[in-house]
């Protein structure tokens, strides 16, 4: 019974960052149809920030040393910040680009974001000891887990009803879902777009900050290149779950967790090597037998 | 025309190469010195620079002073052969590549089809010497699989250790390299036992399935060895120790330093092999001074173990080259080839006709005790890895 806690734990926890990924892509896609590819980029700039820029190998803390109630919303600030800026810098350019045009436009930022933080703290990862009381374990249901998966779980759980909520019950939100739906058709309703579209951006960033608190405090360094993989599986949740639902990034982001999780418990050793080439086969399968992702978003469908 | 500079461009080269030979014996660095691997390639460099300082404060090799001439590479395969062909033009004698065998590759080849030694500043693969350049390529470090084979016959005969875990982290031919050697060294323990492995990537944001199969293991084993780097291994180590596993941590090279290790506070029964320690505690008091002087002339003390093999590369090839009597290639070859344990400021240095590496090597066994590193005994593995069992 503790075993399988054990596992349910573990996929819930890595099903929470992915899916948090996922809904900050799908957030940004669902308004203005771009995958936002410096979004890891921007997951990385949010831990970085919290150190003083210095090439030795020793890190320097800085913002790091706030006690949590002032280091959690600095780093969402920091990351809302971040997005809106690229935005307003960036993407707003490239509003009538086509979607290709804006994703290549993306890449770019995420290099320059990437070269920037290189110039700063140079290729050497950093340590930074961030919220270290989370590193305790806990027992939980027969299940001996680190403080910081429970509490990764709970947040994720805690996000997603408060977005849905924002989304369902707020004026700002209703806004936002039906420049999701129907870009053109909510503009011309009186929908102001640049507003919605930097709310979008603002969310996806701080989404970017909470799994750069996590991934920071969970893996104790701060690396260039740390913001990619989670990225990468985020992005495939997103398509997956059909571009620019957010249900479906959630469900398909914890599907995926769940998937590896599950992945390395059963495959024999020599075959755990390859665990992500498992991982991916399932989502081959997912795609051949619902190309439009499992939850397609309305505003998507092909409407022959 | 283009032929005409083609031509002036070859006897400019030629001319300045044969002048090199007269006066100066000139080093060429086709290293990164911007990009992901400077902070890899600096350190060893600088310490290659200050065994060159005083080779030539004590009057230089062969009675000539050593003048390097640089390349960078930029992190960059494609740049990195450039790099190695523009030190060779610059009359480089010997060319000295990227601490990575991926990265230092390219400029070594470039050096091996010009007939010329090249040496990787700390590249632990088989592949960074005759097997995977040529018979004029050589390492300055140790093969990942002593390290491996090392962690595993100290902790068995030093710290009782009898239960061992293997957990690979499946990046880099490092710490594949890691593995092979422990798994090499295992079955020659006689009450060793593997209760169980496991593998993960580097980058994975969580190692919590991988540690859920430790934590079901009937007991704890004793001892864990862990074949991972940088950054991976900081989050593998701090979320074993988040889980409540306190069994001792078996390590390779990579993860040496303390500059890390803020990030698992209180850290302890956790071992790490090192060619010299960084911490001001080696046994050979030369390393301390080496550490000390290293210190004025970069403004920092080195971060890892890894900044030492640039001081023993220049070390042995400069004796080499001072046997031999000239930097002609083969002559020196045969030279270094000629060396069996060849004390070093860094422990002894063989080199075969067939092996351009370590395969075995005195180490310095670095315990963290309560986040504080430092020395606590040196180990030197009973027999050397073959080399077949290196190609495997």
């Amino acid at each position: 019974m503790g075993g399988l806690m054990q596992v349910i734990f573990d996929a819930l926890s890595l099903g929470s960052l992915y899916a948090l990924g996922a809904l900050g892509i799908a957030l940004i896609f669902g308004v203005m149809r771009l995958v936002n590819f410096a979004h890891g980029d921007v997951i990385a700039f949010c831990v970085f920030a919290l150190l003083w820029p210095s090439v030795d190998a020793v890190a320097i803390i800085f913002a790091g040393n706030l006690p949590w109630f002032l280091l959690i919303p600095f780093t969402l600030a920091v990351g809302a910040g971040l997005s809106v800026l690229s935005e307003v810098v960036v993407f707003r350019r490239f509003r009538r680009a086509n979607p290709a045009t804006m994703m290549i436009a993306s890449f770019a930022l995420g290099f320059v974001i990437r070269y920037f933080l290189l110039m700063l703290f140079s290729s050497r990862p950093k340590s930074i000891s961030l919220l270290p009381g989370l590193s305790q374990p806990v027992e939980i249901l027969g299940a001996r887990i680190p403080l910081l998966q429970l509490i990764t779980i709970l947040v994720t759980i805690a996000v997603l009803i408060g977005l849905t909520a924002f989304l369902r019950r707020t004026r700002f939100g209703l806004e936002m879902r039906a420049a999701a739906e129907n870009f053109t058709m909510a503009r011309m309703l009186g929908v102001r777009a640049n507003r919605v579209i930097m709310g979008a951006f603002a969310l996806s960033g701080a989404l970017a900050a909470a799994i750069a608190l996590i991934l920071g405090s969970q893996t104790g360094t701060a690396n260039i290149m740390m913001g990619a993989s989670v990225m990468l599986m985020a992005f495939i949740a997103t398509v997956i779950g059909g571009m620019g639902s957010l249900a479906g990034a959630v469900i398909a982001g914890f599907a995926l967790g769940a998937i590896a999780t599950v992945m390395q418990v059963i495959l024999p050793p020599d075959a755990r090597a390859f665990r992500d080439a498992f991982v991916y086969g399932a989502v081959i399968l997912v795609l051949i037998f619902r190309p439009q992702g499992l939850l397609a978003a309305r505003g998507t469908k092909e409407r022959v | 025309m283009k032929k005409l500079t083609a031509i002036l461009a070859a006897t400019t080269c030629l001319s300045s190469a044969a002048l090199a030979d007269d006066d100066r014996i000139i080093v060429g660095f086709a290293t990164a010195e911007t990009g992901f691997m400077q902070a890899y390639d600096k350190p060893a460099q600088d310490a290659a620079m200050i065994r060159i300082a005083e080779i030539n404060e004590a009057g230089g090799l062969l009675g000539k002073p050593i003048e390097v001439v640089k390349a960078d590479t930029k992190t960059d395969r494609a740049e990195g052969a450039k790099a190695g062909l523009s030190v060779i033009d610059q009359g480089a004698d010997m060319v000295v590549v990227s601490c990575d065998y991926d990265f230092g590759a390219p400029a070594a080849l470039a050096a091996e089809s010009n007939g010329l030694i090249s040496f990787f500043l700390c590249a632990e693969s088989i592949k960074a010497g005759i097997q995977g350049v040529g018979p004029n390529s050589f390492s300055a470090s140790v093969l990942a699989a002593v390290q491996g084979a090392t962690m595993a016959e100290w902790a068995y005969n030093k710290k009782e250790a009898r239960t061992f875990y293997r957990l690979l982290d499946t990046w880099t031919e490092y710490n594949k390299g890691i593995c092979d050697g422990f798994d090499w060294m295992l079955p020659q323990l006689p009450e060793a036992k593997l209760v169980g492995e496991d593998t993960f990537l580097n980058e994975d944001a969580s190692i919590a399935a991988q540690i859920t199969r430790i934590k079901s293991l009937p007991e704890e084993p004793d001892a864990i060895m862990l074949c991972t780097m940088m950054p991976g291994a900081v989050s593998a180590i701090k979320q074993l120790r988040a889980a409540g596993i306190n069994s001792m941590i078996l390590n390779g090279s990579g993860v040496d330093g303390s500059y890390w290790l803020s990030a698992v506070p209180d850290l302890s029964n956790f071992y790490v092999p090192v060619q010299g320690s960084i911490y001001g505690d080696d046994p050979n008091p030369a390393v301390n001074e080496f550490n000390a002087k290293y210190t004025e002339v970069t403004g920092a003390p080195p971060a890892t173990q890894y900044t030492y093999p640039g001081y023993v590369m220049i070390d042995v090839w400069a004796k080499a080259v001072e046997r031999a009597g000239t930097t002609e290639t083969s002559a020196v070859v045969a030279e270094l080839e000629k060396m069996v344990d060849e004390p070093t400021l860094f422990g002894p240095r063989t080199f075969t006709s067939e092996l351009h590496h370590q395969n075995r090597a005195r180490y310095l066994i670095v315990e963290t005790n309560n986040g504080k590193p430092g020395v606590v005994d040196e180990w030197t593995i009973s027999s050397p890895i073959p080399v077949a069992d290196l190609m495997k």
